[in-house]
């Protein structure tokens, strides 16, 4: 599963929360453990995309396809579908003049991720913190109401006013998003944007690291962070900083930002991005007979493989002991794909099929879907021919045999192919109509297909090296694949393709800033409980050291009533670090209260 | 809480909230601790069986235990519960209520598999009151769930050669809450009918308005008869309800609410309506029960632990022991069914989420089960 910010505030790297290792009783039969301790194993090295261990788990899902008698897509003639991607990101050399004072990377700039390469010159224009709310909103903050920055260069505050009410902030906080930020500048003729973490923030006067972006190219302006004391020299003409940005915190729309006087500035932006070739296994079971005799012929199955390597790029969540070292990812995702195989191998062993069934193991997933984006914006056969998808993501660690089902709202057929594919298998079914998921389903979602993806959910050793295959729980991970076998099945046999139903994606997941703050909870993300039902705390975390454990259900979290995870990630943008707020939360029948104080987030 | 009920406790919810001060509703100081038992000692494997549609609930067994009957909420155009058969091996479900109207409590009959329930069908009004309901939510209301006792409700039986539905009732009335004895004889059912076929006082009249299961009484009849049979078995005020066989076919358990319509224990007593035995004394409502096919304990829900809160109990078969807590998940549990082998338990419960029920399947200990009982202290005065 990808990480989303979600996640990482829930799932601090650090102590490990102790997890029962559960072991297979008959290794010897089981359909998916084989394939789980191959993926998992040191040889793929945890499997990033476009790495030699990606490659080679590539070759050995290709020749299990093969082995089951799998075919390359019509028209191909290999299981592997490569795609180009951007590994990484890093400075290559941007600098800024400001009058006569030179500036370099990465000591006092730094290119945004999303930056175009190239040099401009201008007057400069202070524009608070850069936030422009949609008039559709009908909450008037427009940060560039008074000023004409055409052909100018934009300095803006990160972040959003620290001492707004909190009703504010919660607006702002939506706009803050530096990528937001950027496109508000350039659709205002704006030429470059230069970012500055104020004095009055958290992380003052730093720049902003380069933050990972699989984007192929820039997004049409020169953007840049830079350091205090850059800030100090395109502000000497002004009033400090620091009594700037405390005008603008209060939140007032009416404070306006305003020219910098007799500054003119030189800026050269530059980002290196390292391009590299991610690939995509599929191929497919045809359809027994002549030709497929349904409607929408094809059926598909997919989990992503890849994982995160050696955990550089941002989405590791080792700590310190295991920094560095290969993230195996036996739940995330070799589970998955092994689900995955086990179904391909029962279809293949059918005596007829009415249609396709396509296979697929998608790379750079944990890049932010890309194998999967690929494979849509650039269909080796047409989408509209695709009856349904099915997805598996993190499907190795079962609890209380509950099993998440998401995306069911893609299809009101959905709930009845469960329920009778479910009265076999008997799984405590958790129904989830949200597409919007952090894995390949949402991308098949958009792409109007209906979907499902199934997750036993996240763990204590997400994103960590100790997700190992000796944690995986085979047999339930066998009772899975032949619940998906049997939904599977169904849908290979009706006549009447599921009909698509659009889900519309929630505000609140829209457009979100950065979470700064840090309270140590681990949210379990398959509970369907009204509020955020905790999967466990941090050792020595705010949230532990407010008495918080595992079980507790958070309903208000400083005034802020809370009804699923999204409400809470939206609240924890409210929260000020070191600033104790109350926290209501049910323990059992309980309701209780307690105080928690955020710390940082590093 | 989800209403999905051998008996959708009508108006009294309303009554309930209103009695709720004056009825000092005292929580046990612990009783909210977990006691040395603790819902896995007697549930495992717990699955959510039903899972397509917005409610489902009351499922009882086929008497091989590969079948189980319920009423669901899952078809477009009718907003009241439907008759539904789940083959357990194949998970094929099929409706075997007519589609039209409201229908509730139904039962596998154990020999001739025929099934019974009560349905509305025959009522002209069905069509529109389902378009008045479907208006009614689309307009974005909400009403605490009521159950009408609506009178048009009669009991049929669904002939499982023919498929044909035979009526079993005719009197003007609420009849409903049937099940069969273990021989496939004899159905046992709950009917208000004695209040529209007798000239009631001011002060009843006003009663069958705000409250129709008032009135309701038990009643046995032939299950291969025309309904003329139908001999009453209880004559006590309050809305007595929800009656099985025994294992041994030889007692009848209910329960029976008293006059405020709050407070509900369980009861048994023989075929011909003697020696009534009271199992329960919690004070609360205690309602929903069905022996163990081993006849050595009862199985029922309650909301000893709070208003909203219903739980399952066990409780041995002559009540002599002070019930042991089986669930402890938030939300309703209630309505539960043993399978046949005694091995599995379905019940209904909100545990999913949202206040619609849905019916669960879990392993049962039976074992476990006895020597809970054999610890629990007597029953509490």
């Amino acid at each position: 599963m990808r990480s989303t910010r979600t996640a990482l505030v829930a799932i601090i790297a650090g102590v490990a929360l102790s997890t029962a290792a559960t072991f297979s009783q008959s290794p010897a039969t089981s359909r998916t453990r084989t394939y789980v301790e191959t993926l998992a194993s040191e040889r793929f090295a945890g499997r990033e995309a476009g790495s030699a261990g990606e490659r080679l788990a590539g070759d050995y899902l290709a020749a299990q396809l093969t082995r089951l008698g799998a075919k390359p897509l019509p028209g191909r003639d290999s299981l592997f579908l490569p795609f180009d991607f951007t590994a990484g990101s890093r400075d290559g050399g941007s600098r800024i003049m400001v009058g006569s004072s030179t500036f370099n990377a990465p000591q006092d700039i730094l290119s945004l991720s999303f930056s175009d390469d190239t040099e401009v010159n201008g007057s400069a224009v202070f524009a608070g913190y850069g936030i422009v709310v949609p008039e559709s909103q009908n909450f008037g903050y427009d940060s560039y109401a008074t000023l004409d920055v055409k052909d100018r260069v934009v300095v803006v505050l990160r972040y959003f006013p620290e001492d707004a009410d909190q009703q504010t902030r919660a607006i702002l906080a939506r706009y803050s998003d530096l990528r937001y930020k950027a496109m508000a500048a350039r659709q205002r003729g704006a030429k470059a944007l230069l970012v500055v973490t104020g004095p009055r923030s958290p992380n003052a006067g730093q720049t902003v690291p380069i933050s990972f972006d699989t984007a192929l190219s820039g997004s049409g302006i020169a953007a840049a962070s830079i350091t205090g004391r850059v800030a100090d020299a395109l502000f000497a003409g002004s009033k400090p900083l620091k009594e700037v940005q405390q005008q603008f915190d209060s939140g007032n729309p009416h404070v306006a930002g305003f020219p910098l006087p007799n500054i003119t500035v030189a800026l050269k932006t530059s980002l290196v991005r390292e391009k590299q070739t991610g690939r995509n296994v599929v191929g497919y079971l045809p359809a027994t007979g002549a030709s497929p005799t349904a409607a929408k012929p094809w059926v598909a199955v997919g989990a992503h493989y890849d994982h995160l390597g050696l955990g550089r790029n941002g989405n590791s969540l080792a700590g310190k002991d295991d920094a560095g070292k290969p993230h195996l990812g036996a739940d995330d995702n070799a589970s998955g794909s092994a689900a995955v195989m086990a179904i391909a191998e029962a279809v293949a062993k059918q005596p007829t099929r009415r249609r396709n069934l396509l296979v697929a193991f998608w790379s750079a997933e944990e890049m932010g879907l890309v194998g999967s984006s690929a494979f849509i914006t650039a269909p080796p056969l047409p989408l509209n021919q695709i009856a349904a998808y099915l997805n598996f993501d993190m499907v190795g660690r079962m609890r209380d045999n509950k099993l998440a089902v998401q995306a069911t709202g893609t299809s009101p057929g959905w709930a009845t192919l469960l329920e009778r594919a479910n009265v076999a298998a008997g799984f405590d079914l958790t129904l989830q109509p949200d597409p919007y998921q952090p894995t390949d389903v949402q991308t098949f979602n958009g792409a109007s297909v209906p979907s499902l993806n199934f997750t036993t959910g996240a763990h204590a050793d997400y994103h960590k090296p100790s997700d190992t295959a000796d944690k995986i729980d085979y047999d339930d991970l066998d009772r899975i694949a032949s619940l998906a076998t049997g939904v599977v099945n169904r849908l290979m046999d009706q006549n009447d393709p599921p009909q698509f139903a659009k889900v519309e994606q929630s505000s609140q997941t829209v457009g979100r800033t950065g979470v700064r703050v840090f309270t140590g909870t681990v949210p379990d993300y398959t509970s369907n409980a009204k509020g955020l039902l905790l999967s466990g705390v941090i050792g020595g975390g705010p949230a532990e050291q407010a008495g918080l454990q595992k079980g507790d259900i958070i309903i208000e979290i400083a005034g802020q009533s809370i009804t699923n995870i999204y409400d809470y990630t939206y609240a924890l943008d409210l929260l000020k670090i070191g600033q104790a707020v109350k926290v209501v939360y049910m323990r059992g029948n309980d309701r209780r209260e307690t105080m928690l104080t955020p710390a940082a987030r590093n | 809480m989800p209403h999905l009920l051998r008996r959708p406790i009508a108006a009294l919810v309303l009554t309930a909230l209103a009695l709720l001060g004056a009825l000092a509703y005292v929580v046990e100081p612990g009783a909210l601790a977990q006691g040395a038992y603790q819902e896995r000692d007697f549930l495992s494997r717990i699955r959510r069986l039903t899972v397509e549609g917005r409610r489902a609930g009351e499922g009882y067994w086929s008497k091989d235990g590969t079948k189980l009957v319920f009423q669901s909420e899952r078809e477009p155009g009718n907003p009241f519960y439907q008759i539904y058969l789940m083959d357990l091996s194949s998970g094929d479900v099929t409706r075997v209520s007519p589609g039209m109207g409201k229908t509730t409590c139904s039962f596998i009959n154990p020999v001739t598999g025929d099934i019974e329930f009560a349905s509305t069908h025959h009522d002209p009004t069905s069509k529109t009151q389902q378009e008045e309901e479907l208006k009614f939510r689309a307009s974005g209301q909400e009403r605490r769930y009521s159950w009408d006792y609506d009178p048009e409700m009669e009991i049929y039986v669904r002939n499982a050669k023919t498929g044909a539905y035979k009526r079993m009732t005719n009197a003007r009335g609420y009849d409903a809450e049937g099940s069969y004895s273990p021989d496939g004889r004899w159905i046992v059912f709950s009917s208000n009918r004695e209040a529209y076929s007798r000239q009631l006082s001011a002060a009843e009249k006003k009663q069958l308005e705000t409250d129709p299961s008032y009135f309701a009484e038990i009643y046995i009849m032939r299950a291969d008869g025309d309904g003329s049979d139908a001999k009453r078995l209880t004559h006590v005020v309050g809305y007595d309800g929800g009656p099985f066989f025994s294992p041994d076919g030889k007692r009848i358990i209910w329960r029976r609410f008293n006059e405020t319509g709050v407070i509900a224990d369980v009861h048994t007593m023989n075929l011909d309506g003697t020696d009534d035995r009271q199992l329960t004394d919690f004070k609360a409502m205690s309602w929903a029960p069905y022996i163990h096919p081993s006849g050595q304990y009862v199985i029922f829900a309650s909301n000893k632990l709070g208003f909203d809160n219903f739980e399952l109990f066990e409780v041995d078969i002559d009540g002599k022991k002070e019930p042991v807590r089986v669930t402890y998940s938030d939300g309703f549990d209630g309505l539960p069914v043993p399978s046949p082998d005694g091995t599995q338990l379905a019940w209904t419960s909100s545990r999913g989420g949202g206040r619609e029920g849905q019916i669960y399947l879990a392993q049962w200990n039976h074992q476990k089960a006895l020597e809970a009982l054999a610890a629990a202290g007597p029953r509490k005065p």
